[in-house]
């Protein structure tokens, strides 16, 4: 019997976890469970739900990727700065904000694959060169205005419920989902992350798939920073800053391991969706963002710690 | 071992000495300025917080564990006793006995953290800096309290033209050279960091071996604290942010392997006083502080490369 409990218990971990959240947010507040205010929240986690998908496929590798934050922060000031308020210039700012996403996780990826370097370190650096240089393109000020008609598109609910931007998170979370089940990049990243060098001398392109990882990491970071200009309309140097966090927190929370070859999209967008609820929590509490830091950090170490414990039982 | 692999690995490891040198010689032709006596003064005093940090950072790495949580916990304790000091000479002692408990208490927690869970360090490290940056936002969100005249003179005043904080930072380094290179803690240290299963055997305490090292390192956290408390002249909340990545690059490019095992405390001195050269140097030559984020970023990448490329040599 509890041979089959224990990694039953660590794969909906977190959705039991969610649900008693829930719970408890519907005993807190009737309001909390109206289908408005939950899709609002979906809405909400865009950012960090989007961003968190790539970060999974980087730690499913067994790597981690804690430049997002930054790169949110200069998506959306590269998307906002192209726009510059014009309507037809939403396809050409989206189009580039990606593409900057993806250099940067390029850069990333091939820096990791090439040299052994910690992709902790690496990527922490890689966020201090990139908040330098939102600083040098924005000259430390908000610039750039969201066109007339994103915002909006993005933020309309439809049905009158459910916002595109939640649409949106839900499908790239399905899309994910069904890139690591369904295609052989995604069985390829749990088998270099539970075994990299076994991975390696079987023949599969290991730093090829790194490099891919990282810029699928970097890409939907600058979504996600192209969803929070959309959801909050911020284009500041340091709008995403401390979202590596919120990122991190979550992608553990959904059962994606710091040692890597475990996880999925399912988890991570439960993940989200806890931390979310959890702030939300906070906040009617009345307590602020100095204790949603401390939480997180909380989350970070207990959650870590739980599955490792949960792991090494079964 | 042949001759010129010999001189290789010397070279290699003493690299930081050479790069300091070469570094004094080219920002003193660059700029006739910075020979200066009052500018050299300058570039000592503004390297005495990082120092500590760095200092502490090395046993940590030498033991094979990692600390990041040591940026933010020095902001802690700079908030606190700035707070505490409210600018009265007398409350000098008190405040740095204060400065020097909250450090040792927060590596005890970390350390404790770190035997009780089995999280890895940086996962670990990271959630106690969310947590140490939630607990200080908690305490204060704007600047408080006042250091005292005295704490102020620890940190920008001189004895005979010799800066009081390299006096400080030179006692240090030498207790931490002792430590490391001539007691059993030191060995003990080494051996942890060499390999945590040969240390077990041979008889090490692995768990007190970290727990000691993790309360050393909030030790130092606590200096460097009163330091900062000192140059500031007043507790800044996000005075300690990403220092915990200096500190890092300090040690590892001062000689100290990131696998742990080897440390060298006058090769993180001689890295600290580097990196304070480049700011120095960028400062004078009127670089902008945006531009210069974008090169401390490069400048830890490209020596975290170098530092990989030194561990493939033999």
């Amino acid at each position: 019997m509890q041979d089959d409990l224990l990694p039953w218990l660590s794969k909906y971990a977190v959705w039991i976890v969610l649900l008693l959240l829930l719970i408890i947010a519907g005993a807190v507040s009737e309001a909390f469970l109206r289908p408005t205010y939950l899709f609002n929240i979906v809405r909400q986690a865009a950012p960090i739900g989007i961003t968190a998908l790539g970060v999974t496929l980087v730690m499913i590798l067994g790597g981690v990727d804690l430049s997002v934050g930054a790169i949110i922060s200069l998506a959306a000031v590269v998307c906002a700065v192209v726009m510059d308020g014009q309507p037809e210039n939403i396809a050409l700012a989206l189009a580039i904000t990606s593409l900057v996403g993806t250099t940067i996780g390029l850069a990333n990826g091939l820096l990791i694959a090439f040299n052994r370097i910690s992709p902790f370190i690496l990527t922490l650096a890689m966020a201090v060169a990139i908040y330098g240089v939102t600083l040098v393109y924005s000259g430390g000020t908000a610039k750039g205005a969201p066109s007339p008609g994103f915002r909006d598109a993005l933020n309309m609910r439809v049905l009158d419920v459910v916002p595109v931007l939640a649409l949106i998170l839900l499908a790239l979370t399905a899309l994910v989902a069904a890139v690591l089940r369904y295609t052989r990049f995604g069985r390829n990243l749990y088998l270099v992350g539970s075994n990299s060098e076994a991975a390696r001398l079987s023949g599969l392109p290991v730093r090829w798939i790194t490099v891919c990882a990282y810029a699928a990491s970097g890409f939907f970071a600058a979504l996600g920073g192209i969803a929070l200009l959309a959801r909050a309309g911020v284009s500041s140097t340091y709008a995403g800053r401390g979202y590596e966090f919120d990122v991190l927190a979550a992608v553990i929370l959904g059962g994606t391991t710091f040692a890597g070859g475990r996880g999925g999209a399912g988890g991570t967008l439960a993940g989200v969706f806890v931390l979310l609820v959890a702030f939300n929590l906070v906040n009617i509490a009345g307590l602020s963002v100095s204790a949603q830091l401390i939480l997180k950090g909380l989350i970070i170490i207990a959650a870590s710690a739980a599955y490792q414990s949960l792991r090494s039982r079964e | 071992m042949t001759f010129s692999s010999w001189l290789l690995e010397r070279l290699s490891r003493h690299a930081v000495f050479l790069v300091l040198g070469m570094l004094i010689a080219t920002a003193a032709i660059l700029h006739p300025e910075f020979a200066a006596p009052r500018n050299l003064v300058n570039v000592l005093i503004q390297s005495a917080a990082l120092a500590f940090l760095a200092l502490g950072q090395t046993l940590v790495i030498t033991c094979g564990l990692i600390d990041l949580s040591i940026g933010h916990l020095m902001g802690l304790v700079t908030v606190l006793i700035s707070d505490f000091m409210q600018g009265e000479s007398w409350r000098t002692g008190p405040a740095i006995l204060l400065a020097l408990g909250i450090g040792a208490a927060g590596g005890l927690v970390t350390g404790l953290l770190n035997n009780l869970l089995r999280v890895h360090p940086l996962i670990l490290t990271f959630g106690m800096l969310s947590v140490f940056h939630g607990i200080i936002l908690a305490y204060t969100e704007s600047s408080v309290g006042l250091a005292s005249p005295q704490v102020i003179w620890l940190a920008n005043g001189g004895i005979g033209g010799v800066p009081v904080s390299l006096m400080l930072v030179l006692g240090v380094a030498a207790v931490y050279a002792y430590l490391l290179g001539r007691t059993r803690f030191g060995l003990h240290i080494r051996a942890v960091g060499g390999g945590e299963e040969g240390a077990r055997r041979a008889g090490v305490p692995v768990r007190r071996v970290r727990l000691l090292v993790y309360i050393i390192s909030g030790l130092s956290a606590g200096m460097a604290g009163v330091i900062l408390a000192g140059r500031l002249g007043t507790g800044y909340p996000n005075a300690g942010a990403g220092f915990e990545l200096d500190s890092i690059v300090a040690v590892v490019l001062g000689g100290t392997s990131f696998a742990g095992g080897q440390g060298s405390i006058a090769g993180t001195l001689a890295a600290v006083l580097a990196l304070g050269i480049i700011s120095n140097l960028l400062n004078l030559m009127e670089v902008s502080a945006f531009v210069q984020m974008i090169a401390k970023g490069l400048i830890i990448i490209i020596a975290i490369l170098a530092y990989q490329q030194r561990m493939k040599q033999p």
